[in-house]
């Protein structure tokens, strides 16, 4: 078992989480409450990194990131090759499932309601944050462990833009790779015996969360609020 | 002085133009029309979830909406409106408790919590404080909907087809409460509906809604006496709507000629014109059958009518019945034991009568009665502030 490969994945994915969190929720709440010119091309743009291949992402980082580019030059950001690169990778490529999950279980949630807390004298930060973000809740949570656990799993982008050098920059799925080169099976045995374990947790609890809970037969409004597991992949 | 609630808005909708213009006290207004008719869109004016694209909107001294020429536009934003207004499903907090809800308007203290209690208890709900929406009947979370209205504190409740998916029973003792609610409170209601016994069961006074406008506005006993045109009779279930001729006119009765025979009526508020043909209707409770055996009331021998029993069914509170007038079908309700020695089999000859005060001619041009408490139009006043 590689352990140092196997940290370096957790705090990779601890940072990755907590980016696709920040910034994939107010991407999703713009795109689900509002409408604006060119906001299919902007959705589009966003669920990219899902259907590309790992390493036109990893050249794309390596431009945005490397010498020449905006980030490098003007702000002096310089982490290519050093493991907040694989943050960066893994943010990349965990963000569009973020965005989905979250931006469907947004859009379902009943406008009535928040109509109903507007009349109640409710402000707009107050219905986001006490009517709509804990509807939508279950489809956030999913979310985030979604692209948490794209992120943990995140290798050709990574491999481009870290550099591979054992104990610094390499990540646990980098690692697998690394000790099937080398034929040390009984290392990669363990370390996919974890990743697998991970992923199915993942799954298993998302699956969970989109569970329809019991459909209560008095309201009409409780049974549109269920996140449908369908409009992820619309 | 109690506000009053005044509206005076348009605004074009897909389909139609809305152009209300009304006030409403401390009581309950219905306003009845069919579905699509812009009822809707005035709560949502008012509450200020829609914006008109004309007018104003005060109550009392405060204005929550003002757009119009030469005036600065005020449109203040639902939260600041604060009018209470209570949705067709309820539209509760399904992630909240009962209590949650009715607090959600009040805040986060102790004192809110207790208010809320407070307001549940009056809607007899206290004991179901903690369940979650999902976990109450429809009547109890249309009650748990009311009280969340009150504790805006707002004097204006708007309720918008508020108990339609609501049983009859449930709907019945709803009502009640709600015309004691507002009694209690001097509340300022507006009850939206489209069905009209539940504008009967609530409403005092009532506005008589078509393709975006009111076409009568009035106590409700006034505007079932004197609707102001056909369409208005129509919408109001008025049945037995009969075209005759005018043959005379009296003092107090206007003579008719229906199907050949002369019948006495009520003289209308704007008399027809003589030989114009006219439409009335004869309210189903107040055609009499009559004994052939016993003596004739004073009025039997104007409108003494044959007529033949095609159909009998009881109905919720009167027995009805269904009776060919010459080419013309009539129906007739009254109370059950009434005709208890008359034998009413299908088929049988009757002879009917009814009071000329029975029959109300209805205007037949289509003009709006103006709702007499309200304000003369702005320009007039305006006018002389200006000249």
């Amino acid at each position: 078992m590689n352990w140092p490969a196997f940290w370096l994945s957790l705090q990779v994915t601890a940072f990755a989480t907590f980016f696709i969190f920040v910034i994939g929720l107010p991407i999703a709440l713009l795109l689900a409450r509002t409408a604006f010119p060119g906001q299919i091309v902007v959705e589009t743009l966003l669920m990219l990194p899902l259907i590309l291949p790992p390493s036109v992402i990893g050249y794309y980082l390596l431009l945005a990131l490397g010498r020449g580019s905006p980030i490098v030059e003007w702000f002096q950001i310089r982490i290519l090759f050093s493991w907040p690169a694989a943050v960066v990778a893994a943010v990349v490529v965990g963000l569009p499932l973020m965005i989905q999950s979250s931006k469907a279980a947004l859009a379902n949630v009943d406008p009535r309601l928040e109509q109903a807390a507007r009349t109640l004298g409710a402000s707009e930060l107050r219905i986001i944050t006490r009517i709509t973000l804990p509807l939508a809740r279950r489809g956030i949570v999913a979310g985030i462990v979604l692209g948490g656990a794209r992120a943990l799993g995140e290798f050709g982008a990574t491999l481009m833009v870290t550099g591979n050098i054992p104990g610094r920059t390499q990540t646990l799925p980098v690692a697998i790779y690394d000790a099937v080169q080398a034929q040390r099976y009984a290392d990669a045995n363990l370390m996919v015996l974890v990743m697998t374990a991970v992923a199915f947790v993942g799954l298993w609890w998302v699956r969970q969360l989109e569970r329809p809970r019991p459909v209560p037969v008095a309201t009409q409004i409780t049974t549109q609020e269920e996140t449908d597991a369908t409009a992820l992949v619309r | 002085m109690q506000p009053r609630l005044s509206v005076d808005i348009t605004r074009r909708l897909d389909h139609l133009t809305l152009r209300m213009q009304f006030q409403v006290e401390a009581e309950i207004l219905v306003l009845f029309g069919p579905s699509g008719a812009g009822k809707t869109q005035t709560l949502q004016a008012i509450a200020g979830l829609m914006t008109p694209d004309e007018g104003m909107i005060s109550l009392g001294d405060t204005v929550l909406f003002r757009r119009r020429q030469g005036e600065t536009p005020i449109n203040l934003p639902p939260r600041r409106r604060r009018v209470g207004y209570v949705f067709q499903h309820y539209a509760l907090f399904p992630h909240m408790t009962a209590l949650e809800n009715v607090a959600f308007p009040l805040g986060n203290s102790a004192q809110a919590r207790r208010r809320a209690y407070e307001l549940l208890d009056r809607m007899h709900l206290a004991h179901l404080a903690q369940r979650k929406p999902h976990e109450l009947s429809g009547g109890q979370q249309q009650r748990v909907a009311i009280a969340r209205a009150l504790a805006t504190d707002s004097p204006v409740i708007l309720f918008d087809e508020s108990f339609s998916a609501l049983d009859q029973p449930v709907r019945d003792r709803l009502h009640a409460d709600l015309r004691a609610l507002q009694a209690e409170r001097g509340l300022i209601v507006i009850y939206v509906t489209h069905n009209l016994d539940d504008a009967f069961a609530v409403g005092r006074r009532i506005a008589i809604v078509r393709e975006g406008q009111i076409e009568q506005i009035g106590p409700l006993a006034e505007v079932c006496r004197y609707p102001a045109n056909v369409r208005v009779a129509r919408v109001l279930g008025m049945a037995n709507l009969i075209t005759a001729q005018v043959i005379g006119i009296d003092l107090d009765r206007v003579w008719l000629d229906w199907q050949g025979w002369r019948i006495a009526a009520a003289l209308p508020p704007q008399p027809p014109a003589l030989g114009a043909t006219v439409t009335a209707f004869i309210r189903p409770e107040e055609i009499w059958l009559v004994y052939p055996d016993r003596p004739l009331t004073r009025f039997a021998d104007h409108n003494l009518l044959p007529g033949r029993i095609v159909e009998q069914w009881p109905g919720r509170r009167l027995f009805q019945l269904r009776i060919a007038v010459g080419e013309i079908m009539l129906e007739i309700a009254h109370p059950y034991t009434a005709y208890a020695d008359l034998g009413i089999t299908a088929g049988n000859e009757v002879q009917i009568s009814f009071h000329p005060e029975s029959v109300v001619i209805v205007p037949a041009a289509s003009h709006a009665t103006h709702d007499l408490r309200s304000h003369p139009p702005d320009h007039i006043r305006h006018a002389g502030i200006s000249g």
